[in-house]
């Protein structure tokens, strides 16, 4: 379950983080050739803006080429694609709808802003996941401004030490809020990683310094 | 993972890539064997001058850190890389979920805190008690030894890894029942864990746990997930 579900942020700095995955159902009636499906929807990703792109299996656009990713991507795939605004989602969902790819499409982002993709899209709701949040020894969590970062890598391979050392870099001047976001996101590579979300924090931070 | 010390120049590059803290600099960069998770960040990351973080593929038991940690890893159970099922990504064709029955998920050691198979045990019992039905095809239910109860195999126990996810259904009726479970499973671990609840929306957009989990003191996110129904063929 999860992955990009525990996305952690006031809803200002979410509502521009738009979150796309899309696979089929392994040993149900759309996975064989869903590979071909999941490489159009990836061709239909590109033409609409995409901040990221991906696919669990080999990686992301912050580390390697689209072609690299595209040729990778078999039936047992789960690719993504990220937005920074409504209106690039929406149209990106709508022709992947319009191509009938049989394949599910699934978005992350606050429900209000899903239910608007999804009726500017031309879709009906088909499932809901929430988020309960974060239960047990939160005092072991890192400060929330970090998670607000490590929390866009659903597998935690964003280190909080890693975004920490970025911020100080930062901060000090010997990295840029683009530079140190693109290095933490390279991490996270399945590509549901968001840096200009990431860029945003990042500036937000030295302004508050 | 392990940094091979004839190779290591000491630079301390590598360190804060670990999402654990499990690489200290001495000399050289040493990896604690207990803290590494396998999860193979520290690799990716290539920012080692010298190539000596090496990657060793490890047997049982200690196999599954690999499994539960590297996203890149694919369980051979469920052929989906990552740590979990398809489930609700998949919901519009696969229907598990909805009409009554409820999609219930804890994810343990997340976010980026890890955690032992020990703090992994007290969830699957503590919802196992209230009737939670575990996802046959998820790697900790193939884990388990007994799926009435949800005791894990021993032999895995001490593994430490980045997280694991415990999912199953649950009647509407038992909802509360199993927030009251996991409340309680969280006062006892050494780790923290996220919680998930999956439905389907209504005519009017309404979605019927949402009542349920206001009343339990669940206060979700604004955002989550959404499958917007373009699986075929669909599950109405």
């Amino acid at each position: 379950m999860t992955h990009t579900l525990h996305r952690y942020g006031k809803v200002d700095t979410l509502n521009d983080d738009l979150v796309f995955l899309s696979m089929s159902a392994k040993g149900f009636a759309n996975e064989k050739g869903s590979g071909e499906k999941m490489k159009k929807t990836l061709e239909i990703a590109q033409k609409h803006n995409p901040v990221n792109i991906g696919d669990m299996k080999t990686g992301n656009i912050l580390d390697m080429s689209v072609d690299e990713i595209m040729k990778n991507v078999v039936d047992t795939s789960i690719v993504h694609a990220v937005f920074n605004n409504i209106e690039d989602a929406a149209a990106f969902a709508k022709e992947v709808r319009e191509a009938d790819l049989g394949i599910s499409l699934v978005i992350s982002a606050p429900f209000d802003r899903a239910w608007k993709v999804s009726d500017m899209a031309g879709c009906t709701g088909h499932t809901i996941e929430y988020s309960g949040g974060i239960w047990g020894k939160t005092e072991k969590l890192p400060a929330p401004e970090v998670l607000e970062f490590t929390t866009m890598c659903g597998h935690g391979m964003i280190s909080h030490y890693l975004v920490e050392d970025v911020i100080k870099r930062v901060k000090a001047g010997t990295m840029s809020p683009r530079e140190g976001s693109l290095e933490i996101g390279k991490q996270c590579c399945c590509g549901v990683y968001n840096p200009d979300r990431s860029e945003k924090l990042l500036k937000a931070l030295v302004d508050k310094k | 993972m392990r940094v091979d010390p004839e190779l290591c120049v000491g630079c301390g590059e590598c360190l804060v890539y670990c999402p654990v803290g499990a690489i200290q600099l001495n000399d050289v960069a040493e990896i604690d064997q207990e803290l590494c998770v396998e999860c193979g960040d520290c690799r990716r990351a290539e920012v080692c001058p010298s190539d000596a973080l090496i990657y060793e593929a490890h047997p049982w038991p200690r196999s599954v850190r690999e499994a539960f940690s590297n996203p890149l890893a694919e369980h051979k159970e469920t052929r989906v890389p990552g740590r979990g099922t398809e489930e609700m990504k998949t919901n519009d064709v696969r229907g598990l979920y909805g009409h009554g029955t409820i999609g219930v998920g804890a994810e343990v050691g997340r976010p980026g805190v890890s955690c032992n198979f020990h703090d992994v045990e007290k969830v699957t019992m503590a919802l196992a008690k209230v009737g939670m039905q575990f996802a046959k095809d998820n790697p900790v239910t193939t884990n388990m030894v007994d799926t009435k109860t949800g005791k894990i195999n021993p032999e895995i126990m001490d593994e430490r890894v980045m997280s694991a996810i415990v999912e199953g259904t649950i009647p509407i009726e038992k909802l509360a029942d199993v927030i009251k479970a996991a409340k309680e499973a969280a006062t006892q671990i050494d780790s923290v864990f996220s919680l998930e609840f999956i439905d389907r929306p209504e005519a009017d957009h309404s979605v019927p746990i949402e009542k349920i989990l206001k009343e339990q003191g669940i206060a979700c996110y604004p955002n989550g997930k959404f499958n917007l129904g373009l699986g075929r063929p669909l599950v109405q």
